[in-house]
């Protein structure tokens, strides 16, 4: 199991919806909302494919609120 | 375990030669969040980008490279090329801050100039009254209008001469 934090003003929570339906065929995952952040945990047959399943949803999610507020220049 | 790279400040630069991964923090004083957002979407195809934000003024920026295998040159390079990249979106945006004003004149020129002349249609549907017209300086007054003989405020009161404007030669 790994646990992703994305901090909620840095990416968009609809941003973080959309990898998560991405990324829902290759992993199971559970979503928590802290204060201050989107909490994802992601469990997969190994912990080296949840680490690297976490890694491409926060790559996806990050793109995506860029892509949203306008940020790429 | 993170440890300082080699001719980069520690306290802005750490990596982690275990997990292939440098991390920096970035002040947003000085660089805007859309600067950051900007650089770290060049990267989003050679590196895992985490995003996190320790205090209201600094964003700490993850940079895991997707390729496994990444020394200490290889993070230094990446280390490099954001900051480089961080700068010139900083820059961008500042220039395009500076010069909006102009882009926009110039864009609001080209559209209109692109409608080409109004039609008969539109002059017919002009409005050209007096109503809205604003003339502080009193320029689109007629020199009569501007300079007309003013009443005499009472008897007793001095005649006008005949060289001021507006007089009876």
């Amino acid at each position: 199991m790994t646990e992703l934090r994305l901090h909620r003003e840095l990416y968009a929570g609809t941003a973080v919806d959309a990898a998560v339906k991405t990324y829902a065929r290759f992993a199971e995952f559970e979503l928590r909302e802290e204060p201050t952040h989107w909490v994802v945990r992601v469990t997969a047959k190994s912990e080296a494919r949840a680490t690297q399943i976490a890694r491409e949803l926060a790559n996806y999610a990050l793109g995506t609120t860029i892509r949203e507020r306008g940020g790429r220049s | 375990m993170s440890s300082p790279l080699e001719a980069l400040p520690s306290e802005l630069v750490t990596a982690d030669l275990v997990s292939g991964a440098v991390h920096l923090r970035v002040d947003l004083t000085l660089y805007p969040l859309s600067a950051v957002y900007a650089s770290a979407y060049v990267f989003l195809d050679r590196c895992f980008v985490l995003l996190d934000k320790p205090d209201a003024h600094t964003v700490r920026v993850t940079l895991a490279p997707r390729k496994a295998g990444a020394d200490e040159a290889v993070l230094r390079a990446f280390v490099g090329e954001f900051s480089n990249e961080l700068l010139s979106a900083a820059w961008r945006q500042q220039i395009a801050q500076d010069n909006r004003a102009v882009i926009e004149m110039v864009t609001s020129q080209a559209i209109s100039a692109a409608m080409g002349a109004p039609s008969l249609d539109d002059l017919a549907g002009f409005d050209f009254g007096d109503e809205s017209f604003e003339d502080p300086l009193g320029i689109a007054m007629s020199w009569e209008e501007k300079y007309k003989k003013k009443v005499a405020p009472a008897e007793g009161a001095a005649a006008p001469s005949g060289d001021e404007p507006g007089g009876e030669p």
